[in-house]
């Protein structure tokens, strides 16, 4: 398999994405929130682990273009580094927040491990410019070899 | 606020069985393309010896800390959460999220280790900042 060099990988360093609004449904919340075996919350909030996906959905990305974006050779060669999830307020359904998104890091790594590389990923929203929620996520695009997805 | 004290446990939350439809949900909420989600037979094809089973989604591996949280502290209650993942959770598990709390943080703030384990296996590992609702 080609391993796509240093270099090229890290051109990709400071992409912003599109960025855009998103609104997270009641149907969706439901959904959602009886997929982790919850009661739905009160008051019409949103689970927090909306946090994973309304960032990059409503940054007008994909899971699989992020994929793509760290040229990985299959979604079978992506593990989970971290999330860092930040809430300054709950997540609402039905209310319309602003997203944004970047890379912020990309670092090689040749280690015991394995041969991989490190993307940072960190998406911010918004409600009428007060800051709502951030999201961190650092995934490994390993290089080579199979790993944890 | 509650009284709470460095090295108290929090209560812990379980899942019973981590279910296959729920993952599938899951794919489809996140647009996830990855079949290992929903794709038995071909994550028995993967090195992994795992069998027919799938893997389940890292985000929802966390929700389950942050049901315990909730249930512990109210479900405004979470403000920051850290978590990494250096096992992976498999449809069928049973498993179970833990916490103990590490520090008291001015205003309120509660710092707590979290993890989820299966049969006293730590799979994901992280920690949390939270804040008990004000009472009165």
């Amino acid at each position: 398999m080609d391993i796509p060099s240093e270099e090229s990988v890290k051109k990709v360093i400071g992409h912003q994405f599109p960025g855009g609004e998103y609104l997270i449904a009641h149907w969706e919340n439901f959904l959602l929130t009886e997929c982790t075996g919850a009661q739905a919350l009160p008051d019409g909030m949103a689970h927090p682990v909306a946090l994973f996906h309304v960032p990059f959905l409503g940054a007008n990305t994909s899971i699989g273009e992020m994929f793509e974006l760290g040229q990985a050779s299959s979604e079978f060669s992506i593990g989970i580094e971290s999330y860092e999830w930040e809430f300054y307020k709950p997540l609402m359904e039905e209310e319309l927040y602003q997203i944004s998104g970047s890379i912020l890091e990309v670092e090689r790594i040749d280690n015991e491990d394995g041969l991989f590389d490190r993307i940072k990923f960190q998406f911010d929203i918004r409600q009428d410019r007060q800051d709502i929620a951030r999201s961190t996520i650092i995934w490994h695009y390993n290089r080579g070899r199979y790993d944890r997805s | 606020m509650t009284e709470v004290s460095v090295g108290d446990e929090i209560p812990s939350w379980g899942m019973p069985c981590v279910e296959r439809s729920r993952m599938r949900t899951m794919a489809a909420i996140l647009r996830d393309p990855n079949p290992v989600h929903w794709d038995a037979k071909l994550v028995s094809t993967l090195p992994l010896g795992v069998g027919e089973r799938t893997i389940n989604q890292g985000p929802l591996g966390l929700s389950y800390m942050i049901n315990m949280l909730h249930a512990w502290a109210g479900p405004t209650c979470v403000k920051r959460i850290f978590m990494t993942f250096p096992k992976i959770v498999l449809s069928e598990d049973v498993v179970t999220a833990k916490g103990v709390v590490t520090e008291i943080g001015p205003e309120g703030n509660v710092t707590c280790d979290i993890w989820l384990e299966r049969e006293g296996v730590r799979l994901l590992e992280g920690n949390a900042t939270i804040v008990f609702p004000e009472q009165g």
